[in-house]
């Protein structure tokens, strides 16, 4: 029997049964990691859904009153009214009314916007996302490219007059939050000197151009989103470079750095293959740790110059207290976390073969 | 509290000068009149900008230096000045006490010696303290200017805000008051609850990654839940909501709020290291030689986490600042005059933004928050020499 199933190829062999596939499955890191993004998402979802119903000033109300007031209505009319725009009935249970969203939910069904009547979540948090994540994304690559050429460079010539002068710009820079960047530039640039026009910083895009895949609206696109861009740029380039610096030094002193210089290998080698790539891997995980946080966006900077995107929305969606939309974007910016930290795991075993992940939480 | 109504007046100034003469005394009782003298001059000031607060803990520093300028260490014939029959293997209480106050003040020595070595921590420092002693002390010298005056508009101007003259050196704001008044009044609340939330946000942070690290089990699983899941939602915006539901009547709220939101990401760091430290040799040489668990903590943990704790206290108040005056910004806190947070948004609300001649009142408060975090971001730089025992060498 055995030496039979020896000389048999590999194809022969026992299937798994389901219940050991389902084994596997329950041990794998993956699916651990996955159910426990799933329960934090839930946890935010119940935290954020029964916090932002206590805040004072409820929507509902003041569309009730508003009804009154303007359209002569006794406060019955104006109630039901009200309930049927809304499409919710605020005197449900506040626990029936969750118990309702997550079932929604499950349906892929993210509600309709409160003070935006007849449009549903869904299509709102479609509109704004992509302006968040073409400018957030875009700076991002452009910062953590340039960062890390520069943290490296300076790592690597470290004590050079450049080094100082790229680590005192960087840690100045670093050191200042973004929107009083913003508030510089336009004071000192905009208003002072006349560099540029601050009418024309503020919005999304042209609106005089009709939207199309012409050259002349993709070029006022880059135009309105140059402002925020820099900016964002210039917040978070000091930290790549300081982080580069201080991971290229540490990788500067192992020992395959030392046998790559005595093996004689051109310096440019050693630069991109052996010290770049190995001082990487910590911002890697940085950068996709980052990238649940992009989609969010920066609320102030895009309150500032009304650029349309999603940060600039939740805090509208706050102070107008329009509960599903505020659901709607916590939610995406959840799941957006969750999904990076798991990325980030994942390439970091990808990139790093040292690493494994089954080793528990300290590697 | 006592100490804190005493700032910048009378009072403080004497209990400034109480408290001064004790290294005053110490220094002529040691004949180390100099050093003497500018305890009492430390002393002064500190309990002039804290009263009780900053005088009694700066006591204890300047008389540690003196004594630590005139201790002869009796038991240490080698390395001491002390003649060889005064080498005594005695110890008495007193003389216990004194050493400990010589090791104090020389730890204090170094640590100065540390601070100046590094030149950007002490261009940090300076502009520290610069900003302390402004918003503390020029209220003194500078009367606070609340009412608008209608009367200062420049003729021919539509709007009262004006550049800087040689009147208003930092020009008038949007009713016409002194933008200078307004900076010298208003940033002690923004930095002290700052100050207050970075605190918090630590101390929070030490506490539950410490009880994470070395309890372990069912707690630390608990305690790491718990930080993933507020590592998870967005702060900024969460901030924002809370902001709504809880009415900031009084500032420490506000950092309260700041700190229960932010201890997470310290206290991971903090638990990673009290775990690396568990394991390394001479904690574990301290266990086997049972030298007791507060022996441990005191002595062999928290010396190797101090400078990481401090240089992320000073992160997390940067951190603070931020959201503090990004809350002020979007106006969702309640405004109090003055402030230099609220310049800035009572600027951008009353549209004088885009006016060339308001420069004087939107960038003295901009420029102020900038310099003081970049101070912040450049003390820390030589926080590190100071608390890190190995980079700190001798006197």
């Amino acid at each position: 029997m055995t030496a039979l199933s020896a000389s048999s190829p590999p194809a022969a062999q026992p299937v798994p049964t389901l219940r050991e596939r389902l084994r596997r499955l329950r041990r794998s890191y993956l699916f651990k990691v996955v159910i426990q993004g799933l329960i934090t998402i839930l946890a935010v979802m119940t935290l954020t859904f029964f916090m932002i119903r206590q805040m004072p000033g409820n929507p509902f109300q003041v569309r009730i009153e508003d009804l009154m007031t303007r359209q002569g209505l006794t406060y019955e009319e104006a109630y039901r009214a009200a309930a049927s725009i809304f499409n919710f009935d605020p005197d449900r249970p506040a626990l029936l009314q969750f118990g309702d969203y997550i079932g929604d939910l499950l349906q892929g069904d993210l509600g309709m916007s409160i003070t935006k009547t007849g449009t549903p979540v869904a299509e709102l948090i479609l509109r704004y996302l992509p302006w968040t994540l073409f400018s957030i994304g875009l700076s991002v690559l452009i910062s953590f490219t340039l960062g890390t050429t520069l943290g490296l460079s300076i790592g690597y010539w470290r004590g050079s007059w450049f080094d100082n002068v790229v680590t005192t710009l960087a840690s100045i820079i670093s050191g200042i939050p973004d929107y009083i960047i913003a508030l510089l530039i336009i004071l000192i640039f905009g208003v002072q000197l006349e560099w540029f026009k601050i009418g024309q910083v503020r919005g999304g895009v042209d609106p005089t151009i009709t939207p199309a895949l012409s050259l002349e609206y993709i070029g006022s696109i880059l135009q309105y989103a140059f402002m925020p861009m820099l900016i964002y740029t210039l917040s978070s380039i000091g930290t790549w470079i300081l982080a580069m610096k201080s991971s290229t030094i540490s990788t500067l002193g192992e020992d395959y750095i030392a046998v790559a210089q005595a093996r004689g290998l051109p310096q440019r080698r050693i630069l991109s293959a052996y010290v770049g790539r190995n001082a990487m891997l910590p911002l890697i995980t940085r950068l996709a740790i980052n990238v649940g946080f992009i989609v969010g966006g920066s609320v102030i900077i895009e309150e500032m110059f009304q650029y349309p995107g999603l940060g600039r929305n939740l805090y509208l969606a706050i102070t107008g207290r329009d509960y599903t939309v505020m659901q709607g974007i916590f939610l995406v910016i959840t799941v957006a976390v969750v999904a990076s930290n798991i990325l980030a795991d994942l390439v970091i075993v990808w990139l790093d073969p040292r690493v494994r992940l089954d080793k528990g939480e300290e590697a | 509290m006592i100490g804190l109504e005493t700032v910048a007046t009378p009072a403080g100034l004497i209990i400034g000068a109480i408290c001064g003469l004790v290294p005053l005394a110490a220094g002529v009782y040691y004949r180390k009149i100099g050093v003497g003298i500018g305890g009492f001059i430390a002393c002064l000031l500190s309990g002039f900008a804290c009263g009780l607060i900053g005088g009694l803990p700066m006591i204890l520093l300047t008389y540690a230096v003196v004594v630590s300028y005139a201790y002869v260490n009796r038991q240490d014939p080698f390395t001491s000045r002390a003649a060889l029959e005064d080498v005594s293997f005695e110890v008495s209480r007193i003389e216990q006490l004194q050493r400990a106050m010589a090791n104090l003040g020389i730890t204090v020595r170094a640590s100065w010696k540390a601070l100046t070595r590094n030149k950007a921590g002490l261009i940090g420092f300076i502009g520290i303290l610069f900003f302390v002693l402004v918003t503390t002390f020029g209220p003194l010298f500078i009367e606070y200017d609340g009412a608008a005056h209608m009367d200062r508009r420049t003729p021919g101007s539509r709007a009262l805000v004006a550049p800087p003259s040689a009147e208003f050196p930092l020009g008038l704001d949007w009713k016409g008051r002194d933008v200078l008044s307004h900076m010298v009044h208003g940033g002690q609340r923004l930095i002290l609850t700052s100050i207050q939330a970075g605190i918090l946000a630590t101390g929070i942070a030490v506490i539950l990654g410490s009880a994470a690290g070395l309890l372990g089990g069912a707690v630390d699983q608990a305690i790491t839940t718990v930080a993933n899941f507020i590592l998870t939602i967005p702060a900024f915006p969460l901030l924002i909501v809370l902001a709504a539901l809880v009415e900031f009547d009084s500032d420490f709220l506000l950092a309260l709020l700041f700190g229960v939101l932010n201890w997470p990401t310290l206290m991971r760091a903090v638990r990673a290291q009290v775990l690396s430290l568990r394991e390394r040799d001479y904690v574990q040489a301290a266990m086997a030689l049972d030298l007791g668990l507060w022996h441990i903590i005191s002595r062999e943990v928290f010396p190797n986490m101090v400078s990481y704790v401090a240089v992320n206290l000073i992160f997390t108040i940067r951190v603070a600042m931020y959201s503090i005056v990004g809350l002020v910004f979007l106006g969702l806190v309640p405004l109090r005059e003055p402030d230099w947070a609220v310049m800035i948004y009572t600027g951008r609300q009353q549209g004088v933004l885009f006016l060339p001649q308001a420069a004087g009142m939107l960038l003295s408060p901009i420029i102020a928050i900038a310099l003081f975090q970049l101070s912040l971001v450049l003390f820390s730089r030589s926080l590190e020499e100071i608390f890190n025992p190995r980079l700190r060498s001798g006197v």
